[in-house]
């Protein structure tokens, strides 16, 4: 289709092509490369550095020796580690559906029209922006056994013997449960609100002229539409719950004795307290792998659901 | 280059795992035996005096030391040796560089590796002495220490920086567990004061009557005692007063009458509970400052802030003294038992060889007489003992002036808290844990110690 005549132009375009999509390279690079450069220096260099550390006995000062495997093998035998991770397992299991259920459930609530709804909707997010050292202690203060008000009113209703929370080693874990599901679900909350405006009226108009009762509207019409919403959040919910730390830090310390020491706390005292950087690195290798695997499966099975 | 490159590992690494941990906020304080507050991070402060005059003489050249220190608004200690040491020495100049109190050795840890550490640095408690010892971060200053043999008083705590016969640090500061006691508390119970003779049973006995005779007189918010939710409260004790007991020893049952007694008071509620104090984040100055405990075991550090809380108003004005810890028996009261850890001042060895000779003159300045009238004329128990520093503490105005208080801030034997070990920390860690299981009323005496027992050996001396 091409003559002999056209053919300079067109070789002229094709260059001229070339040299847009170079452009486009070099424009879409520098856009990327600020954020690459942090990401790079603050999260991956560090995390590499983090692997070999893991195989080494560094303890911050003078060399870092090469001990292979031995602190992964120490990790097997370490109680406090097992019961790290226990506790870490225990909260995510109970604090991930429950601030799904919450989140969802005050969304619902909250996605309609009516009066005040602006308040209701920044009243739940507040617990997100307060200051986290606030919250523990008021928390703790409302929940103190002999002189909190939670416990009064508890006693005035009639239970004689309410709970120790936080000074319990039966009831810390579900305290820090309750509290960390009271300061994430005005955040997850507002991820759902949104889910929830994607959804087109017209659906639920049909469905009501179908004559689906609310609960069926919610679990086929709703429930579906907000899939990738609802997946998101999971990932999310979790990975921050097996990472949880500051929140415990500040509230319990991981005590009563061990009732509520978490992973990421484990390697901030082994690391941080005792110098044992190697080791407190193996830790966090450890806690990698654990959101890697978990993250994956939820991948996998929402990849077979969608199928 | 090849350092520099270790250097920046080092410092990726400390980031990584922080990153990793997603750490971010204060490890909160347990056992720490100096009041702390928030603070600034790490920043350069001025020279604390105006810039060196003329050299006294040509062969002294004018040397600027760098020193660490903490919270500088509400810890005069290091401008005034800074100060006083200059005023002595005109030709060096101290320069500070403020640190976080409560992050202090992790700042200072993390400065040293990176190579950025000042000059003379604090080692703020004996814990995390063995970590900078063991990792090469302290210069030898035998030398330094050989010329406190001989001198009008005695330097406590020096034999706390003792490793294979070599001293690493100097102490300036030693301070040592007592009991304070509300007199006029005591006076309206009609319980007579503590006669420095009492063992732990007859502290107990006493706290006991003191609560029902105060509430029977009236005041309903005042008990016995407070303990304070630190684990020393209740450990310290047990370690340097049994005879035979060891922190870094595998058997904890010596530490059982000790926390029966403690829970005697507690239950029999002679005392804040542990649960409530540390829920209500309970301070120790408030409980004692506020009248609401007659008497309380705790630091000589309290001296100064009690002084300075009652004169601004931010204590009740009532009339204290302090008296010897109880005693484990009768035959330790002509010299009681108690335990504190010293702070001290150690040369960092990156040093630059020029400034080696001032930094030590300094190190010897502050163990020695002048320094030590100087930190008593602020409220603050020098290492160094002599009658002259008793009287200094003494004489501030609101300060107790019974024999029986001066007695007790001259007269005791102070074993540290924290024996130079590398398994210290770890095992302190431990012991926390089931400090915590045990006061909370989540775990018995018995299966806590047996716990105890059972993850020192795995967890600390195994290791």
């Amino acid at each position: 289709m091409t003559t002999t005549a056209l053919r300079s132009p067109s070789r002229s375009r094709a260059h001229k092509r070339r040299r847009l999509v170079v452009r486009n390279i070099v424009v879409g690079w520098s856009f990327l490369l600020p954020n690459f450069l942090g990401f790079a220096v603050l999260t991956l260099v560090p995390v590499v550095a983090l692997f070999y550390l893991s195989f080494t006995d560094w303890n911050i000062f003078g060399h870092a020796n090469w001990i292979g495997l031995a602190n992964f093998r120490r990790l097997v035998h370490d109680d406090s580690f097992r019961i790290a991770v226990e506790n870490t397992i225990y909260y995510t299991a109970f604090h991930v559906p429950l601030t799904l259920a919450v989140s969802l459930g005050l969304a619902l609530l909250l996605n309609r029209k009516m009066r005040g709804v602006a308040f209701f909707r920044t009243a739940a997010f507040f617990p997100y922006v307060t200051s986290i050292v606030a919250i523990a202690v008021v928390w703790n203060m409302m929940l103190s056994p002999e002189k909190g008000p939670v416990n009064h009113l508890l006693n005035v209703i009639g239970i004689s013997h309410p709970p120790g929370w936080s000074t319990s080693t039966t009831w810390s874990m579900p305290t820090i449960i309750i509290v960390g599901t009271w300061r994430e679900m005005g955040y997850f909350m507002l991820l759902f609100l949104a889910g929830l405006q994607t959804i087109p009226p017209e659906l639920h108009d049909a469905a009501r002229v179908d004559g689906a009762s609310a609960w069926q509207r919610f679990r086929k019409v709703t429930l579906p539409y907000l899939r990738p919403t609802t997946f998101f959040v999971t990932v999310i919910l979790t990975i921050w719950s097996l990472k949880v730390f500051d929140l415990i830090l500040v509230m319990t310390n991981g005590g009563p004795g061990q009732s509520t020491l978490v992973l990421s706390q484990y390697i901030y005292k082994t690391g941080f307290e005792n110098s044992e950087f190697g080791y407190a690195s193996a830790v966090s290798v450890a806690l990698f792998f654990i959101c890697i695997f978990i993250t994956a499966i939820q991948f996998y099975v929402n990849r077979r659901r969608n199928r | 280059m090849k350092r520099s490159i270790l250097r920046g590992f080092g410092l990726a690494a400390v980031a990584a795992v922080a990153l990793a941990g997603c750490s971010s906020s204060n490890n909160s304080g347990s056992g720490g035996s100096t009041p702390t507050s928030g603070g600034s991070t790490a920043a350069s402060s001025a020279p604390s005096s105006a810039p060196s005059s003329a050299p006294s003489s040509a062969s002294e050249a004018a040397v600027t030391l760098t020193m660490s220190g903490w919270t500088f608004s509400t810890t005069p200690e290091f401008k005034t040796l800074a100060d006083a040491f200059h005023a002595a020495h005109p030709n060096v100049t101290i320069q500070l560089k403020e640190y976080d109190a409560k992050n202090y050795d992790t700042q200072m840890t993390a400065d040293l590796a990176a190579g950025k550490a000042p000059d003379i640095y604090e080692l703020k408690n004996l814990q995390d002495f063995i970590t900078y010892q063991s990792g090469g971060q302290l210069m030898d200053v035998s030398d330094v220490a050989a010329s406190y043999s001989s001198g009008p008083g005695k330097l406590s705590g020096l034999d706390d920086y003792k490793v294979d016969g070599k001293y690493y640090a100097i102490p300036y500061r030693q301070d040592s567990w007592v009991l304070f006691y509300n007199k006029d508390l005591f006076a309206k119970a009609g319980v007579p004061v503590p006669d420095g003779k009492w063992t732990w049973d007859d502290f107990v006995t006493n706290a006991e009557k003191l609560t029902t005779a105060l509430k029977a007189a009236g005041d309903k918010d005042a008990l016995g005692t407070y303990f304070h939710s630190w684990q020393s409260v209740i450990q310290g004790f047990a370690q340097s007063q049994t005879p035979g007991a060891s922190v870094t020893g595998d058997d904890y049952s010596y530490l059982k009458p000790y926390y029966q007694r403690a829970l005697e008071l507690q239950s029999k509620g002679a005392m804040l509970s542990f649960n409530t104090a540390s829920t209500q984040k309970a301070t120790y100055q408030a409980e004692f400052g506020k009248q609401n405990a007659a008497m309380m075991p705790m630091g000589t550090w309290y001296i100064a802030t009690l002084l300075s809380q009652q004169a601004s108003g931010d204590a009740d004005k009532f009339n204290w003294g302090i008296a010897p810890i109880p005693q484990y028996d009768s035959s330790t009261f002509s010299n009681p038992v108690t335990f504190g850890d010293p702070t001290g001042m150690a040369i960092n060895p990156a040093i630059d060889k020029s400034k080696v000779a001032a930094a030590k003159e300094f190190l010897s300045f502050v163990g020695g007489q002048d320094a030590a009238s100087d930190l008593a004329k602020i409220g603050i128990t020098p290492a160094y003992v002599s009658d002259q520093v008793t009287q200094t503490i003494f004489s501030a105005p609101g300060a107790p002036t019974d024999d029986l208080s001066k007695w007790t801030f001259s007269n005791h034997t102070t074993k540290p808290e924290n024996p130079v070990s590398k398994y210290t920390q770890k095992i302190q860690s431990i012991l926390n844990d089931e400090h915590t299981a045990i006061m909370s009323g989540s775990k018995s005496v018995d299966s806590a110690i047996s716990d105890a027992d059972k993850r020192v050996k795995n967890e600390a001396l195994n290791q």
